[in-house]
């Protein structure tokens, strides 16, 4: 008769004990496996949405004026257009998304508008990322809503702007913002009609949170410093709102997860253990019998600590298709923009197949060795 | 051959110590059927247990074939049980959820068995209970449980029987049968060490003693 004979005749015995043993550890395998495959969703999503709010970052000439510049919206201080290159060369940085932009006010057709000019978005080189803002091409531009109201403007028109020609590619929708008086065109283009080549006033960027990961560390005197040693004429501007609010959220999820998940775990292992002790006591007898006819403490402990295994890999496989179902079932409707992304992830069975009977065996650990050292002698004696 | 030198076993309570056993020599012979009698709480199976290794005492030796069975370790003592002693008890004992042949073969220990099935079967046959070799211990009478316990015991052909009781919950009738599979072992080579109320077995015993208070009388 083997250990596995024996372990499997007692679970069909005891069926209630196992039963609920094999739901602790089902809900607990298939809550992760439904939180992790939707995880990554749910991380995109988040990206996705906090990218959505806007840049978080404005570098600036360290020479500008800062009365001036909160006054008028832009800096009058330009910078070299080579300086977004630089700072796109260094893999390493907290910066992402860079945007140069020159912009300034001007009076076009009689009305003062910003004219300003965006270089197609770069990210460093280790951070391939989708692109934050529209990319325009050369000899088109993008007119603010009140503009293109007032001047009754609309796609494909060409229009004069300092004496070169411009098609409209977009007649913008209402911003609520400057933005409603903005003509945006290609950087190139803004700065030969500005004379102002190679030269931008502003560079726009997202803080990547990827390689900030020390709580500890200010977000934004890391920035300052990285930015000090690539470009020291320039300056970094944090829109707190924006990214205390991405800040918050990242740190909530962090949060949320470094608490459910050693609690599901740790309410998992007492739920099991109180129930191998359980078992534990009813086959008090049935161990001392074992003793009696010279199985050793390792056969016993082995017996309990196999039923756990037992349990723990037919609650991976259980846990895993449930919490890969439930993922795929429920996941999209939540995840709705990256509800693409959830699919079963194989990797989550194997975790599965090693964590689930590892914890069943720890939480089982005491209880068997409880069993083992029993006292044959009081328990024959039990009526 | 099982021999006793100044055994004691006392249990500590709440209330103080309880001396089962007290200073107990004894000298049991290979092949003699022994029976112990004495009142309840006399130390009959504190004694019975001290013999069959399960219950070290606070002082003195047990010597069983030749091995002095509370000097060596856990495992080896385990061993030992395995190989030298078989248990009968009143409350059968019997794993619930294992048929009868699989009882049986528990004393076989974990492992592959097909050689010890066959004589399972052959013994099971022997104690009348062919046509039970399947049926779970729920589903059998007192009498036949107590009959499996048996076969169980003498699977390996153990040179001691350890009996506690084996027919205090039965009728006469199945008494008379235990007695007689007890004396057969006894029969065939085996040292039988019984723990009885009952007198069925006196006239096959060799040797009766007397316990009163956890000392031997005569």
């Amino acid at each position: 008769m083997t250990s596995f004979y024996l372990i499997l005749k007692e679970m069909l015995q005891r069926k209630l004990n196992f039963l609920l043993s094999l739901l602790a550890i089902v809900t607990a395998t298939a809550l992760f496996v439904s939180f992790f495959t939707a995880g990554e969703a749910s991380k995109n999503e988040t990206i996705r949405l906090m990218r959505d709010i806007g840049f978080n970052l404005r570098i600036i000439s360290k020479k500008t004026d800062m009365e001036k510049f909160w006054e008028t919206g832009f800096s009058d201080e330009t910078m070299p257009e080579s300086h977004v290159y630089d700072l796109a060369s260094h893999g390493s940085l907290s910066y992402a998304h860079l945007t140069a932009i020159l912009q300034k006010k001007v009076i076009w057709r009689g009305r003062e508008v910003i004219l300003t000019g965006i270089a197609p978005e770069i990210s460093p080189q280790v951070k391939q990322k989708s692109p934050m803002i529209f990319s325009i091409e050369q000899g088109y531009v993008y007119i603010g809503f009140e503009i293109a109201r007032n001047l009754g403007l609309k796609n494909s028109e060409v229009i004069d702007i300092f004496g070169k020609p411009f098609t409209i590619a977009h007649a913008l929708l209402e911003s609520g913002s400057e933005d409603d008086i903005r003509i945006y065109a290609h950087l190139h283009d803004v700065q030969g009609l500005l004379n102002m080549e190679y030269k931008v006033n502003e560079i726009k960027a997202l803080q990547c949170l990827c390689i900030v990961n020390n709580k500890n560390t200010n977000s934004l005197t890391l920035l300052r410093e990285q930015l000090a040693r690539v470009l020291p004429d320039a300056k970094v501007i944090m829109i707190q709102s924006i990214a205390s609010a991405r800040e918050k959220q990242r740190l909530m999820a962090e949060k949320y997860f470094g608490f459910i998940i050693p609690f599901v775990v740790a309410v998992c292992m007492a739920w099991i253990g109180i129930l191998a002790l359980m078992n534990v006591r009813e086959r008090r007898q049935e161990i001392g019998i074992m003793r009696a006819l010279g199985y050793g403490s390792v056969k016993i402990a082995s017996l309990f600590l196999g039923k756990a295994v037992a349990v723990g890999l037919i609650g991976a496989a259980l846990g895993f298709s449930i919490g890969t179902g439930l993922a795929l079932k429920f996941g999209p409707d939540i995840f709705k923009v990256t509800a693409n992304m959830i699919t079963p992830k194989i990797e989550l069975f194997y975790w599965a197949l090693v964590a689930s009977p590892a914890i069943c065996a720890l939480s089982v650990f005491i209880p068997a060795m409880i069993a083992a050292t029993q006292d044959p002698a009081l328990t024959l004696r039990e009526e | 051959m099982v021999r006793l030198e100044r055994v004691s076993k006392i249990y500590p309570t709440k209330y103080g110590d309880v001396k089962a056993l007290d200073k107990v020599s004894l000298h049991i012979k290979e092949r003699e059927l022994v029976v112990i009698r004495g009142p309840s709480g006399s130390g009959k199976t504190t004694l019975l247990f001290s013999i069959g290794g399960m219950l070290r005492p606070t002082e003195g030796q047990v010597i069983a074939n030749n091995s002095n069975i509370y000097a060596i370790s856990k495992r080896e003592r385990a061993m030992f049980r395995a190989k030298n002693i078989g248990f009968v008890f009143q409350l059968f004992h019997l794993v619930p959820y294992l048929n009868i042949i699989e009882n049986v073969l528990l004393s076989a220990g974990v492992g592959k068995d097909k050689y010890r099935r066959q004589a399972a079967k052959e013994l099971l046959k022997r104690l009348n209970l062919e046509d039970r070799i399947y049926h779970k211990p729920s589903e059998l009478s007192a009498g036949e449980k107590q009959r499996t316990a048996i076969a169980r015991a003498m699977l390996k052909h153990p040179s001691i029987i350890l009996a506690d009781e084996p027919t205090g919950n039965l009728d006469p009738e199945n008494s008379e049968e235990i007695i007689r599979h007890l004396v057969e072992c006894h029969s065939s080579g085996g040292t039988v060490i019984i723990v009885t109320h009952g007198k069925a077995v006196d006239s096959y015993a060799d040797r009766i003693i007397h316990l009163e208070k956890g000392r031997i009388e005569n």
